[in-house]
């Protein structure tokens, strides 16, 4: 059957699936939230869980910016308190707590289009895509070349190449999309995923400490998924 | 066997066609007209009436046309049609061009009906087929019109095989071509698709036609638009692949309900589909045929650095602009290059790139060596080289071709702007046109726009990026 996968879960299957996710803890009270805050390090962000709920802004699901533990304390009790009064009757699995993403906001999509089948939609976050509509497609699968030539096509290719003088990590982002087209690859029962927002960080001198760190994770204001997951 | 077929399909040694006509309301005349006269293979009319048919002795059916049939040309009302593809297929008739129309494109559910019936008969003879709803095909290299407009006879024969879904743009870009003298190997209008789609076409001309250098798409939209695309990719770096997609204010279901029901155009899946296929898309029927002549005539642009050398200035610096607004860049010249520019000129006009050639208007052979000292430049990817005409300069046209030399060796483009009014410069530009790696457009801003596809096109050739 056919099913919304939101929340938790979705962030559990991509996880799984090796998608670079900001550290993510669902918390199911306001203590639970200070303390797995503390350990993530602030600031952090906190947003609503609930199968029931796909756009999480619109209906005052998420808080950012937390710098410290009374912070969280309120934003918790406000999410928590928004929620019951706005969807009597949906069911809240509790709050998730998430570092805050850092760097510039992509999105990348999947859809099954009636003549073309499985597409990937890649854009520059924010007014670029809302109001400017700057996105472009790709058929999936993708080659390398596919994901390379997916950025160029976009009006604000030049602000991802150079973004205030700070440049992304282009190679971790064409990584990325690649791994979108993957994941839809091998699950071909996912009919839509919406991965957005995804934070690309400047690329930085290698460190010892973690030379394989991917510079472009994804944060999820409003994942959705569509489709029949299996497990 | 299919591809056999094609072939004797595309230039067949004889031709029939059911519903012949002498009466000028009816398109089976017209297709004769393209015939007769011009098409030097066997043409058997088949009409029920008998008689004469142009000239020729009809026949009542296909059954007793004397030896083998090639192509068939089919002009009879759809009910008719499946019967009549019978009689090809007893007949061993090798492919036919269906122009009937009142199949699947029709509102009434029965056309469909009717499309399938036939699209069996043709599996079972096993019969490819143009159409239906085709406006037919013409094929100019090989020399035969099996269309019902004869004035695509007035086609100069070149390189480009057009391959429309629609046989309104089948004749506007024929059109077209007759006025901007492009070359063509062949053009058709594929209307239905029974049998013979866009993927079937493309490999056939890519593949199997000599006189094929590159395909030019006219696409509706496709049912099953990966089949195209897949071909395009599988075939990419062979014959650049030029397309032309209509219908972008329209939104699938599907695709419109994505996100926030506000960015997916079906368009831009295409445009994204097109690039990942290494199929340049281009946005009006100019745009294509501009593109498809000056790719079948000039090398690839290897880079973006263009020259442009100008007989006038005004014309130089809208060219100029064009390139730099499409992605090119105007560099500057070596001091070699530059040596061999001031020879000609004086430093009272602009030497520097765009160059005012205006001082050596009267000179085409100075001109043409400042074109030859800018190819050489190996920062030069390639020329814009623009001349106006005015009644002082009567003969430069016709000058200019004698100087044309060995410009095709610098294997870099030369887009050429030579203008004039109608009847003047004719015959100069008939010498200079799609000769030794120059290709003539109309207006700067048009040659500088398919300046940068074949830069793009050069891009797109490459098998790995």
């Amino acid at each position: 059957m056919e099913r919304l996968l939101l929340g938790v879960e979705a962030f559990d299957f991509l996880d799984k699936e090796g998608i670079p996710i900001l550290k993510t803890v669902l918390a199911k009270d306001e203590n639970e939230a200070v303390m797995i805050a503390s350990q993530i390090g602030f600031p952090v962000a906190l947003k609503v869980s609930s199968p029931d709920i796909v756009h999480k802004t619109e209906t005052g699901g998420i808080k950012v910016f937390l710098k410290d533990e009374d912070d969280v304390r309120t934003a918790f009790t406000d999410i928590v308190h928004t929620f019951t009064s706005n969807h009597p009757g949906k069911r809240l699995e509790g709050v998730i707590v998430q570092k805050l993403g850092k760097g510039l906001e992509l999105i990348v999509g999947t859809m099954t289009d009636q003549q073309f089948g499985p597409v990937i939609m890649f854009g520059l976050g924010g007014i670029f895509v809302e109001a400017l509509k700057d996105v472009s497609f790709r058929l999936i699968p993708l080659e390398a070349r596919d994901a390379k030539e997916i950025m160029e096509d976009l009006q604000g290719y030049k602000i991802l190449k150079n973004p205030r003088g700070e440049k992304v990590d282009l190679a971790a982002v064409e990584n990325f999309i690649l791994q979108g087209s993957h994941l839809v690859e091998k699950h071909p029962e996912i009919r839509e995923m919406d991965l957005n927002p995804i934070f690309a960080s400047p690329k930085r001198r290698r460190s010892l400490r973690c030379p394989d760190q991917n510079r472009v994770e994804f944060v999820g204001k409003c994942s959705t998924m569509r489709g029949r997951l299996l497990g | 066997m299919m591809t056999k077929k094609l072939m004797k399909l595309f230039s067949p040694d004889s031709v029939v066609v059911i519903g012949a006509s002498n009466s000028f309301d009816k398109l089976g005349c017209h297709v004769m007209k393209s015939l007769v006269g011009h098409y030097a293979g066997k043409i058997y009319p088949i009409n029920p009436k008998g008689g004469k048919v142009w000239n020729l002795d009809s026949y009542h059916s296909i059954g007793e046309v004397p030896g083998e049939i090639d192509l068939a040309i089919i002009v009879v009302p759809a009910a008719l049609v499946p019967e009549t593809l019978h009689q090809c297929g007893e007949k061993g008739v090798k492919g036919a061009v269906l122009i009937t129309a009142g199949f699947r494109e029709i509102e009434d559910s029965q056309g469909a009906v009717l499309q399938e019936k036939i699209r069996k008969i043709c599996d079972q003879y096993e019969l490819p087929v143009i159409g239906p709803n085709t406006s037919g095909f013409a094929n100019i290299a090989f020399g035969i019109d099996a269309s019902f407009t004869s004035e695509f006879c007035q086609l100069e024969k070149g390189g480009v095989a057009i391959i429309s879904q629609s046989g309104g743009l089948c004749h506007l870009c024929g059109f077209l071509a007759i006025h901007q003298r492009m070359g063509v190997s062949s053009l058709m209008s594929l209307g239905n698709r029974l049998n013979v789609g866009f993927p079937e076409a493309v490999q056939f001309f890519i593949e199997e036609d000599e006189a094929t250098k590159v395909i030019a798409l006219y696409i509706e939209g496709l049912d099953e638009p990966r089949k195209l695309l897949d071909m395009a990719r599988l075939l990419r770096g062979k014959n650049p692949i030029v397309a032309y997609k209509s219908g972008k204010s329209v939104k699938s279901d599907s695709a419109s309900k994505f996100h926030t029901g506000s960015l997916a155009g079906n368009h831009e899946i295409w445009r994204g589909a097109f690039r990942q296929a290494g199929i340049l898309e281009v946005t009006s029927a100019e745009e294509l045929i501009d593109t498809a002549k000056v790719l079948d005539s000039c090398a690839l642009a290897r880079g973006n650095h263009i020259a442009v050398l100008s007989g006038q200035a005004g014309p130089g610096i809208i060219a100029a602009d064009a390139l730099e607004a499409y992605g090119l860049s105007l560099s500057p010249f070596s001091s070699a290059t530059k040596e061999k520019i001031n020879e000609y000129l004086p430093p009272i006009v602009i030497r520097t790139n765009p160059v005012d050639m205006g001082p050596v208007w009267y000179n085409p052979k100075a001109m043409f060596d400042i074109l030859n000292a800018v190819l050489e430049d190996e920062g030069i990817d390639g020329a814009i080289f623009i001349n106006l005409y005015a009644s002082a300069n009567l003969s430069l046209a016709s000058a200019m071709a004698e100087h044309i030399q060995n410009i095709d060796a610098f294997k870099k483009p030369v887009i050429s702007v030579i203008t004039s009014p109608p009847g003047v410069w004719d015959e100069g530009i008939k010498g200079l046109d799609r000769k030794k790696g120059i290709a003539i457009l109309p207006t700067p801003e048009r040659a500088a726009k398919a300046m940068s596809n074949l830069w793009k096109a050069n891009l797109l050739s490459a098998r790995e990026n």
